[in-house]
């Protein structure tokens, strides 16, 4: 609820282990609260999430290291480098830092992560966000417009790189608009209008279509 | 990953970004040293009117720069969102604000250790004898206002509110913390010891317990949710 306003009602949705699954909707839906509570920032006023056995709201504190969120805005410190952003996100979630290194070359950042975050290009700074968003791991990946800002081959590493958590038995959820983008990654595809889940479809590339 | 680990990578990082950018020191020193010599110019100074107006002024520089500090080191938060990062992060919250408040409490002091002797300047104070306990009163002072300043400056990094909840809700709620401080340094530099303004630095340490619990226990319910 915002005010008298219900931002989402009547949602019942699980995400998959493996899956990537696909939220649409229109502007004012209701995925960017979606989104807010699966990353347990937001509570909802009524009904329950759960993250497997346990209730997520709750264990929230303990699920934390567990989520890797990409938002609209980078979530990055201008002031610092994107390396220096990376290793302090590592330190956050105890994860050797060898593996910022690793992720630098994955999403080829290592040309420019030196500089301060603030002289970045939208899809340098694209490319650091989602390595930050990914650096520690996490079981449960929620990725809002990760496609934006990106050039064709920022693009491809974004898909190769979705492809690989999901190949690692994370859980996906992707809020997008790009259609390329829904196509190549979908396994499942959930559709928010006005609050509520008004369609919910296994996506032709889980049918084996394409 | 414990409170006090989580404190120190927080504080950690403010204190690279500003030694890097320099941004809070030198805004929010430039602007206690001005109050402080314009504050001076008005007054017809002799002895007895310094001792007396030097307190108020310098607690005046310390709450107007501290107010800037707050929001300057909060702003490093809600660009790019950055709050909300350290929000989906498995740091405790209490560890998020006690980095912080080490951070604002520590660019605080550095703006205070330069801002003391220029009002002793141009006060005509005398601080040889009495420093020492000028400055604990001071940082006892501080360590108040920084707790507050850090929960209330958070809050506006979530709620939109900005300066405007520093401002409106910051003043009223550290007033017991500033006027302690102004009433226990006026009698310090009147002549009184340590010991005669005890009750003064019970009132402060109390106020700075307070603060500080309450600020770590608030922390994460007033930025979530």
């Amino acid at each position: 609820m915002f005010g008298p306003t219900r931002a989402l009602s009547g949602v019942d949705l699980s995400l998959e282990a493996g899956l990537v699954t696909v939220v649409e909707g229109p502007n004012g839906s209701g995925k960017s609260t979606l989104l807010d509570i699966l990353s347990l920032l937001s509570r909802p006023t009524r009904g329950s999430l759960h993250f497997g056995k346990f209730d997520a709201w709750r264990s929230r504190a303990s699920l934390r290291g567990s989520l890797g969120v990409l938002a609209h805005a980078a979530m990055l410190y201008p002031d610092l480098s994107g390396r220096e952003n990376l290793e302090l996100f590592a330190r956050m979630y105890r994860v050797d830092l060898k593996r910022v290194a690793e992720f630098g070359e994955r999403f080829d950042a290592t040309g420019f992560w030196q500089r301060p975050v603030r002289t970045y290009s939208r899809g340098q700074l694209q490319r650091v966000a989602l390595a930050r968003a990914l650096v520690h791991s996490p079981r449960l990946i929620l990725l809002d417009e990760p496609s934006t800002g990106l050039d064709v081959r920022a693009t491809e590493q974004l898909v190769v790189a979705v492809q690989a958590e999901r190949a690692r038995g994370a859980i996906v959820a992707l809020i997008t608009h790009d259609q390329p983008l829904i196509e190549r990654l979908a396994d499942r595809r959930v559709r928010l209008v006005r609050g509520r889940v008004e369609q919910i479809d296994a996506s032709s590339r889980a049918s084996g279509q394409t | 990953m414990s409170t006090w680990s989580a404190a120190m990578l927080v504080f950690r990082k403010d204190l690279r970004i500003e030694l890097r950018s320099g941004e809070i020191l030198i805004t929010s020193g430039f602007f206690a040293l001005l109050v402080a010599v314009m504050t001076s110019l008005s007054f017809y100074l002799d002895d007895v009117t310094s001792r007396r107006v030097a307190p108020g002024v310098l607690w005046i520089s310390i709450a107007f720069s501290g107010v800037l500090a707050m929001g300057r080191s909060f702003q490093r938060e809600r660009d790019h969102d950055v709050m909300r990062a350290l929000l989906l992060s498995p740091l405790p919250r209490p560890g998020i604000f006690f980095g912080k408040m080490l951070g604002i409490l520590a660019f605080l002091t550095l703006v205070e250790a330069l801002l003391i002797p220029v009002v002793a300047i141009l006060y005509r104070l005398d601080l040889w004898a009495t420093w020492h306990t000028l400055s604990l009163l001071v940082l006892l002072g501080t360590i108040g206002f920084a707790a507050a300043g850090t929960l209330f400056a958070a809050m506006g990094v979530r709620t939109r509110t900005k300066e405007l909840v520093l401002s409106v809700v910051l003043f009223p709620l550290v007033s017991p913390a500033l006027l302690a401080g102004v009433v226990s340094c006026r009698e310090v530099l009147g002549g009184a010891s340590l010991g005669e303004v005890l009750d003064w630095v019970r009132v402060l340490v109390a106020f700075d317990l307070v603060l500080l619990v309450f600020g770590a226990l608030l922390f994460g319910p007033l930025t979530s949710e």
